[in-house]
């Protein structure tokens, strides 16, 4: 989705604020993250689908909501879309339905624990998926513009450069957003010359390395 | 939002906590949870075990090889595992190449070993600009590296988390793995400082 959350190479956002140091500066911000946290159990949603409910918040709203307040309004628009709350509840905050219950079980601590020092399972190694691309070959982003969730930045579409890992069988972003299953296919990283993404205005010898599901690629 | 009496947080704190408790009434969370998951975060995520892993790798060549060759089987292997840190890679500053980790997209970064980001990696000055123009972000740091230093900007676009393993200082020879973990900044793990 060409969105304002595609920022990479942007001008205009001013200097970096370095001294704000802290990943919460209030307790909302916590209650935000965490109440994301568990919703993703009992709606249920993925990460790729928050990440995909976050880019749906207006241009103008991304750039002026704090960062936590985007995560609320983007689980909220989930547990909307799931049916499990309607307008009416979400703008007075009283609930006005019942849901049922046990399609939907609030996880307990025990169990998020454990869940989260578990990790996600995101990967198939016992594919035999052929790669279709090899360490040091020359590849081009494909040009496409979809409208849905994916994770190519503009700043690298269309754009040629060499692959430098294969890191294995991944479930793919773009499918995983839109509940259509994993996917699954190689995940490459690929490095871009500074200079073939910014031309006359770039750091002479830099470079910037991307993770890139092979669906986004075509051979140069 | 830094100060303590930014008018804008009455707005997003009612609407956080109105949102917590209708979810809590239709019973799709629990508010206990949501203070394990909290408390989770903060006392077991946090730069402080990516400085363990930087310290070993700095007094132990066998685990660097280990580190740099399959990252997350090392740092699994020091206890260091979860959410957001499945998959991490360790890249090496060296005398001829600095590195430097974003997300462009959104604000991936690896939890288990640095702890959820600062507002500032997540900020749209930082993410819009560090992949164009490094040095000058590196710069309101306070970080200056010399002209043929090269570079390198991970862009965290997919599922691999990024750590970067910064040079050991100089004279600190006699330094315990202990001592030289508290050297470590988070920012050296990022890229944004040198140690």
């Amino acid at each position: 989705m060409d969105g304002i959350h595609d920022m990479g190479g942007m001008h205009g956002f001013g200097p970096v604020p370095c001294d704000q140091d802290r990943a919460f500066d209030y307790d909302w911000q916590k209650r935000a993250f965490a109440l994301t946290e568990a919703l993703a159990w009992s709606v249920p949603f993925c990460a790729d689908e928050h990440r995909a409910a976050i880019e749906r918040i207006a241009p103008a709203d991304y750039l002026r909501l704090d960062y936590f307040e985007k995560w609320a309004v983007a689980a909220t628009a989930l547990v909307q879309a799931a049916g499990l709350v309607d307008p009416q509840e979400v703008a007075s905050g009283r609930k006005r339905f019942d849901i049922v219950q046990a399609d939907h079980p609030a996880v307990d601590p025990a169990d998020v624990l454990a869940a989260t020092k578990a990790g996600a399972e995101m990967t198939f190694p016992a594919s035999t998926a052929a790669p279709r691309f090899a360490v040091g070959q020359p590849v081009r982003v494909q040009a496409n513009s979809p409208a849905g969730h994916t994770r190519v930045p503009r700043y690298v579409r269309n754009h040629l450069g060499l692959v430098v890992a294969d890191s294995g069988v991944f479930q793919f972003a773009d499918t995983m957003a839109t509940g259509q299953g994993p996917s699954p296919q190689h995940c490459y990283t690929v490095e871009f010359r500074a200079s073939d993404l910014w031309g006359n205005v770039a750091d002479a010898n830099g470079s910037v390395c991307l993770d890139l599901w092979e669906d986004y690629l075509e051979p140069a | 939002m830094p100060h303590d009496h930014d008018p804008l947080e009455e707005g997003p704190a009612l609407r956080v906590r109105a949102l917590e408790e209708l979810m809590v009434a239709k019973g799709l969370v629990k508010s206990e949870t949501l203070d394990s998951i909290v408390e989770y975060y903060e006392r077991e995520t946090g730069p402080r075990n990516g400085a363990a892993v930087v310290a070993r790798a700095w007094t132990d060549p066998d685990y660097k090889d280990w580190l740099l060759r399959d990252g997350s089987a090392a740092i699994n292997a020091m206890g260091f595992s979860g959410f957001q840190g499945e998959h991490i890679r360790v890249v090496e500053n060296t005398e001829t190449v600095h590195n430097v980790i974003v997300c462009t997209l959104c604000s991936c970064y690896p939890w288990p070993v640095l702890g959820l980001p600062p507002t500032w990696y997540k900020s749209p000055a930082y993410r819009s600009r560090v992949v164009r123009e490094p040095r000058a972000v590196l710069a309101e740091f306070g970080v200056s590296l010399p002209d043929e230093m090269q570079i390198k900007v991970w862009d965290s676009t997919a599922e691999i988390r990024y750590l970067v393993l910064p040079r050991r200082p100089e004279g600190t020879e006699g330094l315990s793995a202990a001592e030289l973990a508290d050297l470590v900044t988070r920012n050296g793990m990022i890229g944004t400082a040198l140690i």
